[in-house]
């Protein structure tokens, strides 16, 4: 379609082209499968249950539960998780459920174990309340550690960045107004023929960051389209393979999936500020995303994707033999998804401590002081760090009263030998809570606090936390 | 070019090994990785393949551990071509090709030493695999 319409003009391709089959394969946390075990004999009205030690929901009644892609294993927490028991159970293999139960007059039984195939339970649906990200941040990390995340292993300083999302060929993308998208659109899910029962939760579509909520059965599932995963120290995911047909009704849908990489843009943002807003340091198009690097400021950063744009290919291309073999028939939808609705910030009724509430003015010294100076102030400022600053004020190293001790000890009379160069810092409208993780994580009682330039704001140290929380 | 990876203790660490072995075997070794501190070193290795058997023996009397670094093993079946790995190899290793599949240059990789990509894999199908340490620690006691 984009290329005909490129060659030959939206006229002829509207006349030409029927459907446009659309596809995605990428990492949707809000995943997950309704299993309804049938009952047992003494029957049980389960109360907590788990299958192959991945705790499972149990949302109401007695035996029917809800496998959630990011529950994890009790046993392998992080590498094992509910996405790998709903592939498990895709691919045909015995899994083991365990559950236990307060035990009542109808339902006596207060524990059981047993092994299950998907043969075995009633329903076995894919029940997914948020899939299918019109288009996702780009996501780098600006901090001088690595961090995992939900968008992968971030290196530090910008060293790399990743994105999600399979751009034009994203199925909401196709039909941004949604007009043939809805309750009840038949749609490819997972390998199998499954439907959009709605809009997804967080829904933005002013935004351009609609999703949708469907469900297909997960007996009839291919592991190939449907993959348990693991975020390193982020935990458990399931890949989600999904392809929309867009029948070409008019002349706007024959333009609209004619939407090229180009012409799609993302932010980039730092996952490095463990903020709800990060920061957003850039805008890029999904075309420089899939060259493989993209350009923030002056820096060219190397860019990977988490989605796989193999299988999102493979899934456009199954959904169109489908259609041309007659296997699969288009629906229209009995509602459209909804245009106007807006995703909210939570509503914090209790009030959250960030750094800049509880950092204190830094003492500080200068490169060229002497030890002796440098002691001395520690006992007449009465604290227990001296951060060491250049003319401009920016941080360059940090002396605390241990390392004057120690110099002490071991006869050292030079600043020089005694200053700590690689100093872990915090920034001023970071959580408390991740400081102090930091603090204790690298054992250190206190992080200089800076800006961007690496300019001292202040410090905060590991006693001002505790008073806080003595509070 | 065959490649080794050599570890060095710390009683060792500081003799100029390498140099020694280069000016004594008049042999090109090409250093790829080197990881070195005061406590010891680990440093990845290219020597050319009919230099190779005279080279590890040198380097073993010399009481270092030389071990022929089994490089990353990628299970194709589990592979699901994200990416993922790609922009976090340090020598480029990882390529996405034309029909998008992710492709691994065996020759490239620098195998244990790093593993950057590993822990980055969604569907766990990188592995990296350090079986030639047994067999290295064994030699080194003969």
């Amino acid at each position: 379609m984009k290329r005909l319409v490129e060659s030959s003009g939206v006229e002829v391709a509207f006349r030409e082209v029927d459907v446009v089959t659309t596809g995605t394969f990428g990492a949707m946390c809000s995943s997950g499968a309704v299993i309804n075990l049938g009952h047992a004999d003494p029957p049980i009205k389960i109360e907590k249950a788990w299958i192959n030690d991945v705790p499972i929901c149990h949302p109401g009644a007695a035996v029917d539960l809800y496998i959630g892609a990011t529950a994890m294993s009790e046993r392998q927490p992080f590498e094992y998780g509910g996405g790998h028991v709903i592939e498990d159970l895709v691919s045909g293999k015995e899994v083991e459920l365990r559950a236990t139960a307060y035990g009542t007059d109808c339902y006596p039984r207060t524990q059981i174990r047993t092994h299950l195939t998907k043969d075995d339970l009633n329903q076995f649906y894919l029940l997914n309340f948020r899939n299918c990200y019109q288009r996702y941040a780009c996501a780098v990390n600006s901090r001088d550690e690595t961090v995992y995340t939900y968008m992968g292993k971030l290196l530090p300083r910008l060293k790399n960045a990743t994105y999600s999302g399979a751009g034009e060929l994203n199925p909401l993308m196709n039909d941004p107004d949604y007009e043939t998208i809805g309750i009840g659109t038949r749609i490819f899910l997972g390998g199998t023929q499954g439907y959009v029962i709605g809009e997804g939760t967080q829904h933005d579509p002013q935004n351009r960051l609609g999703t949708i909520m469907v469900r297909g059965d997960a007996k009839k599932m291919n592991p190939e389209f449907l993959r348990g995963a693991s975020f390193t120290r982020y935990g458990t995911t399931l890949y989600v393979g999904i392809g929309i047909p867009i029948p070409i009704l008019n002349l706007g849908l024959a333009k609209k999936t004619a939407i090229r990489d180009e012409e799609i843009f993302t932010n980039v943002v730092d996952y490095g500020v463990p903020r709800r807003n990060r920061p957003v340091l850039g805008r890029v198009s999904y075309k420089e995303l899939k060259s493989g690097s993209i350009t923030v400021g002056d820096k060219r950063i190397r860019v990977s994707s988490l989605s796989s744009l193999k299988t999102a290919r493979k899934i456009a291309a199954t959904l169109k033999r489908w259609i041309e073999e007659g296997e699969f028939y288009l629906t229209a939808p009995v509602e459209r998804l909804p245009l106007d609705t807006v995703f909210k910030p939570m509503r914090q009724t209790e009030e959250v401590s960030f750094v800049a509430n509880v950092m204190q003015k830094a003492i500080t010294c200068k490169e060229n002081e002497t030890l002796q100076a440098v002691a001395e102030r520690i006992v007449t400022r009465s604290v227990n760090h001296i951060v060491m600053v250049d003319d401009n004020g920016k941080l360059t190293g940090i002396v605390t009263s241990w390392d004057i001790t120690r110099a002490l000890a071991h006869g050292k009379t030079a600043l020089a030998d005694v200053v700590t160069r690689r100093v872990i810092t915090a920034k001023p409208d970071e959580p408390l809570e991740t400081a102090s993780k930091r603090m204790a994580q690298h054992n250190i009682s206190a992080l200089p606090v800076i800006d961007n330039e690496r300019k001292v704001l202040g410090i905060v140290t590991a006693e001002d936390v505790s008073k806080l929380l003595g509070r | 070019m065959a490649r080794i990876l050599l570890r060095f203790s710390e009683s060792i660490v500081e003799e100029p090994i390498i140099a020694q072995i280069i000016l004594e075997l008049k042999v090109p070794i090409n250093i790829i990785t080197a990881h070195v501190n005061s406590k010891g070193g680990e440093v990845i290795a290219e020597v050319p393949n009919e230099a190779l058997d005279k080279v590890v023996k040198a380097f073993r009397q010399r009481g270092a551990l030389v071990s022929i670094p089994k490089l990353i093993e990628v299970d194709s079946e589990k592979c699901i071509s994200c990416g993922a790995c790609v922009t976090l190899c340090p020598v480029e290793a990882i390529k996405i090709d034309e029909d998008k599949t992710v492709v691994f240059d065996k020759e490239k990789c620098i195998g244990s030493i790093c593993s950057t990509c590993v822990d980055a894999c969604p569907t766990r199908a990188i592995k990296s695999v350090k079986q030639n340490n047994a067999e290295a620690t064994t030699n080194s006691k003969q």
